[in-house]
């Protein structure tokens, strides 16, 4: 019976590839489209081109899978109505939405990012999907991992331009392990240097590599970094401040305020922020009037050993051996007392 | 109607309830710093508004409590330097004696347990103890309170190793306290369920005869002494 409803059910179903509603192919667009003087003068006096290159778009991601009208909707007579753009951006502004009947997830993504509040404030020149992915000529934003970032450097020169310099940057094109701009940033919901709650991941952001034993081992670094952060006065801090409260509210050092941010260098180059000889203007920044002295009242991410902090180590060792020492003999007295008291009885 | 005498004054009275309640509010905004990644911890953290309300509360706590042993540091060696301490909380080598001949009491070896003057070994122990931790948890303090001043004159080492020992010693002082003088303030059967005398500063004279037999006999010789 249930077997019977079941045929039934998948018989009456319809074929899994349903032809696609007829509309209009690739090559009826480019009959126009493939005019490579194609233009039109907006109202701004700005040109838009009309040439559609088929090959670039072939070879596009999109290429075998989608055809004009899937993104240009409204594209549905000929010759096509007035379109009311004033000027190039007003098209683009207006187009960009057209990506989230697919990509849904990855739209609702950017409506928490940075681009999309400064969209959100009338910044017309804020970046939309297209103005990272492109429009007709998609390829994967990731191969290699360098283009990422190298999308970023087109409106981010600067930054990019110190960051290209960092123990990072400069192997940006050697290396997949080094972080690109959207590792640390993210790439949908993009976070602005001034999110609060983002800077707070700071310790996490950086511990995603910082703390891998298996890649930091390949560039024979310690990941005991984020363990003697956490250990000591600002990591302690940072761990436990909520992700709600402001970051003035309480001043703590994070991983980028020792180390910098875009300009992270080696900790044994010159430029380094946390070179000895360097320090004091760090610790400075925070700790006003630190002397020469001061810097060594951090371990510099080691953990107390004879070797790297013997005083600590010692007055650690001392402890552990006088605290079970006195409790075992203060207990032993304590209970003698009772069973004496209890033998008298 | 038994015989009351006056063991501890007004002073010695205030100072105990200021330091027990110093203690306690250091201990309950110390002991989950150095916790702090337990869950217990987290959840007083939260509880008591926050890292930085609590260290507020930690650091004024603390201040207090330097105020307090350094005007009780300053009346002993005032009293002493005048010449009217008795010096009875003094350590001597009695109280080695004392110690050993009651442990073996304890144990069975021994006939009686020793008898002790105004204070024993134990009580002598754990005011000492307090003191030289105060001493401890308070120089230790200053110095993670004030480290950029610290650092000008000492070493920076100093600091991260007085983290280490401020934290230890905060924590056995904890562990003393919440075993030791728990026991013999309260859970001891001789006193149980709690021994009044700090907070009233007296003591019957049956307790005069059981607990400090030689005090007895030297205030015998210099007062009448009505026995019931």
């Amino acid at each position: 019976m249930l077997l019977t409803f079941f045929l039934t059910t998948l018989l009456s179903m319809p074929p899994s590839q349903a032809t696609p509603p007829a509309s209009p192919d690739v090559d009826t667009c480019l009959g126009c489209h493939s005019d490579r003087s194609m233009a039109v003068t907006l109202p701004s006096g700005e040109t838009r081109a009309l040439y559609v290159d088929l090959d670039a778009f072939r070879k596009s991601v999109h290429g075998n899978k989608l055809s004009c009208t899937d993104c240009h909707q409204d594209m549905t007579s000929v010759p096509h109505d007035a379109r009311p753009f004033t000027t190039k951006r007003d098209f683009t502004l207006a187009y960009y939405e057209q990506c989230k009947r697919c990509h849904f997830a990855n739209y609702t993504k950017t409506l928490d990012s940075v681009h999309f509040k400064a969209l959100e404030r009338r910044d017309r020149m804020a970046p939309t999907c297209v103005d990272c992915h492109g429009a007709h000529d998609i390829a994967p934003p990731h191969r290699p991992k360098a283009r990422l970032s190298q999308t970023c450097a087109h409106c981010h020169e600067g930054v990019f331009a110190v960051y290209a310099k960092s123990v990072h940057g400069r192997f940006l094109e050697k290396s997949d392990d080094v972080p690109g701009c959207t590792d640390c940033h993210r790439s949908h919901d993009v976070a602005g240097p001034r999110d609060v709650n983002w800077q707070k991941r700071t310790p996490e952001l950086c511990s995603a590599c910082h703390a891998d034993k298996a890649l930091m081992k390949k560039y024979g670094l310690s990941t005991a970094v984020t363990q003697t952060y956490v250990a000591d006065f600002h990591g302690m801090t940072a761990s436990l401040q909520g992700a709600g409260t402001p970051r003035e509210s309480s001043v703590v050092a994070l991983c980028t305020d020792c180390h910098g941010v875009h300009d992270i260098a080696k900790v044994n180059e010159p430029g380094s922020r946390v070179l000895r000889a360097n320090l004091v203007k760090t610790c400075s920044r925070c700790h006003e009037g630190a002397s020469e002295n001061f810097p060594a009242a951090w371990m510099s991410h080691y953990e107390p050993s004879w070797e790297k902090a013997p005083l600590v180590y010692g007055v650690q060792l001392f402890y552990d051996i006088l605290i079970p020492f006195m409790m075992a003999g203060l207990l032993l007295q304590i209970l003698l007392h009772f069973w004496r008291v209890v033998v008298n009885r | 109607m038994s015989t009351y005498f006056t063991r501890f004054t007004v002073r010695q009275r205030t100072e105990h309830v200021l330091v027990m309640s110093l203690f306690i509010l250091l201990s309950v905004t110390g002991l989950p710093q150095k916790y702090f990644e337990a869950p217990w911890a987290r959840w007083m953290i939260d509880v008591l508004g926050g890292i930085d309300r609590i260290r507020w509360f930690h650091r004024a706590a603390g201040l207090s409590f330097t105020a307090m042993t350094a005007f009780h540091l300053m009346f002993a060696i005032g009293s002493v330097a005048s010449g009217r301490s008795p010096l009875s909380i003094v350590p001597n080598r009695k109280d080695f004696t004392d110690a050993i001949q009651t442990l073996q009491y304890y144990l069975g070896r021994a006939e009686a347990p020793a008898q002790f003057d105004r204070f024993d070994y134990r009580q002598k122990f754990e005011y000492w103890g307090l003191v030289l931790g105060a001493v401890v948890v308070i120089s230790t303090g200053l110095i993670l309170y004030f480290p950029i001043l610290f650092t000008r004159l000492f070493p920076g080492e100093l600091v991260p190793a007085a983290k280490v020992a401020h934290s230890n010693e905060g924590l056995m002082a904890f562990l003393v306290v919440i075993l030791w003088h728990i026991y013999n303030a309260h859970l001891n059967p001789d006193v149980f369920p709690f021994d009044k005398t700090i907070f009233t500063g007296k003591i019957s004279l049956e307790r005069m005869h059981h607990e400090h037999p030689l005090e007895l006999a030297r205030l015998k010789q210099i007062q009448d002494i009505e026995e019931p």
